[in-house]
């Protein structure tokens, strides 16, 4: 019986695969190759793309960009914003000077920042940087600031009572316990900001994946769409299974859950 | 005076610990609200100061008075965008509840179902693992192309933004509903739809509504980049072509207008979330 049921957890995958593509290839047989191409033609025009160049830049050059767009952004946010999360947790003073400013910015989405951040950095780099590190930003303060507001208060009067100053009961107590709430912080903003620079990149440029499957939409080419669409599909779930794999190396004690 | 003293000494002092400290708290806590007050207050004073001595020229930034004074105006003035303000966050409104409420119409039953029934899990399971790390985002090229520019196009990829967390929250919550509960129901002779009726939905409703919380913003945010990309109306069309003319007071109305409509909509989901569930819970 349970030897049947783990085999029907292989089989029920593929064969659910299967009749996707299948029915896919069905419909593509009926409907013209400028609507939706056949799954063979998306494969095709992904062995295609990875040797031709489009605009200048190879496929592999793309995925590049929009990478170190990203982790360019997710740095700086991670940098910046980890520590005025943490202090907002701790110092109720803190908290109160920056609430009120931030609470009138977090609803706003990063991709409405978009036309502002052109007219204030122009259309190169600048501004796609800028939009992925909003996005990533506000989620870092949230999680670092919530995880901080959570942190067991008998954990910090036993520092207290074993005579820890306050820098200490901050520094080796509170950052340590909150440490599952950043990661979880972490790994949300990093798929937001590789959502932003998607939408920067299909605003205005000329490198990245974002600008690959806009400029499949002006040529008219829904294969080349798709392929772009697999490929971002593909490296977001990369990125987030790298982080996975960090997170486990730098918070052991946390490798039952993960 | 003393009734007063005895009532209080039959209360178990650790409750009434933790109410004066509670007290204590939102007293200091309402007592440093000032300093929220000035900081607010500061920074708008900035932002008109840095404006007004031309440190930033104004097609970068325009101060708050005129922030203000474009926001009232938008009310009676359909130019340079061609709609009032009110117009454009009604296109966007209506746009943004119709795909999020097919997704939910379709998105919580899936999950519930998914979550319920091991056979549709293994059979929708795959494939919605195959397209989930895709961004909606990543749709609106392809949507534009089968859909056209017009409001079908969009409204599907918010379905499609709004479809992945309902679908998730809702699997996750009926999932973890308490087996005891079930095989209390299985011993009074409830059949597995009752069962699935009377005690999963019931306790998995938390979750849907954390769910749907996660979908409205994600819903309001793919609605801004559609409409970015291609409409004619719409808050995130008059955020663009506030780019278009350099125009930064139109951004900023726009963009305040868009938090505050996002703020807004989950308050009030929050609010129906509280009323429902303090009605039935079960846990």
């Amino acid at each position: 019986m349970t030897l049947s049921k783990r085999g029907m957890a292989i089989i029920a995958p593929v064969v659910s695969i299967a009749i996707f593509i299948l029915l896919w290839g069905l419909v593509s047989l009926n409907v013209s190759a400028d609507f939706l191409p056949s799954p063979l033609a998306v494969l095709k025009e992904g062995i295609r793309l990875f040797h031709a160049k489009i605009s200048g830049t190879s496929l592999i050059g793309h995925i590049g960009w929009s990478l170190s767009r990203v982790l360019i952004a997710f740095g700086l946010a991670i940098v910046l914003g980890l520590p005025i999360g943490l202090y907002m947790g701790w110092s109720r003073v803190f908290e109160k000077i920056v609430s009120p400013i931030f609470e009138v910015l977090r609803p706003i989405p990063p991709i409405a920042w978009i036309p502002i951040a052109i007219l204030w950095l122009g259309v190169a780099e600048g501004s796609k940087i800028f939009i992925c590190f909003v996005g990533a930003f506000v989620i870092m303060i949230l999680n670092a600031y919530t995880g901080m507001r959570y942190v067991d208060p008998l954990l910090i009067d036993a520092a207290k009572s074993f005579g820890a100053t306050r820098t200490q009961q901050f520094i080796n107590v509170a950052i340590p316990a909150c440490m599952p709430s950043i990661f979880a912080g972490v790994q949300n903003a990093l798929s937001m900001s590789w959502m932003c620079v998607l939408a920067a990149e299909m605003v205005g440029a000329r490198q990245g994946v974002g600008f690959i499957i806009i400029q499949g939409m002006d040529l008219n080419k829904p294969s080349m769409i798709l392929v772009g669409m697999v490929i971002i599909g593909i490296v977001g779930s990369l990125l987030a299974a790298a982080l996975r794999w960090i997170e486990r190396l730098l918070c052991p004690w946390r490798r039952e859950l993960v | 005076m003393q009734e007063v003293s005895d009532r209080n000494k039959n209360v178990p002092s650790q409750a009434l610990n933790l109410e004066i400290e509670k007290a204590n708290y939102f007293v200091s806590a309402a007592r440093e609200n000032w300093i929220s007050v000035v900081s607010f207050i500061m920074f708008i004073l900035a932002w008109e100061l840095i404006c007004r001595f031309e440190i930033i020229g104004p097609y970068q930034l325009v101060p708050p008075s005129q922030v203000v004074s474009l926001f009232i105006d938008k009310f009676s003035n359909p130019n340079p965008d061609g709609a009032l303000l009110y117009q454009h966050a009604i296109a966007s409104l209506s746009l943004a509840l119709v795909g999020f409420v097919v997704a939910v119409i379709i998105g919580v039953p899936l999950g519930l179902f998914m979550g319920w029934y091991p056979g549709v899990n293994m059979a929708v399971r795959p494939l919605f693992d195959a397209i989930r790390p895709i961004p909606p985002i990543a749709w609106i090229p392809i949507a534009i192309l089968w859909l056209g520019i017009g409001t079908t196009a969009k409204a599907f990829i918010i379905f499609l933004a709004a479809f992945v967390p309902c679908v998730i929250n809702a699997y996750t919550g009926i999932r973890l509903t308490n087996p005891v509960l079930i095989r209390v129901a299985k011993i009074y002779g409830a059949s597995n739809w009752e069962t699935f009726l009377k005690i999963g939905i019931p306790s998995a409703i938390p979750m849907i509504f954390t769910g749907m919380k996660l979908s409205l913003n994600a819903a309001w945010t793919t609605l801004v980049a559609a409409e970015l990309l291609a409409a004619s109306m719409g808050l995130g069309y008059m955020i663009q072509l506030g780019r278009r003319l350099a125009r930064p007071d139109i951004i900023i109305v726009g963009m305040l207008t868009i938090g505050f409509l996002g703020a807004l909509m989950s308050w009030i989901l929050t609010k129906i979330e509280a009323r429902f569930a303090s009605s039935r819970r079960l846990t």
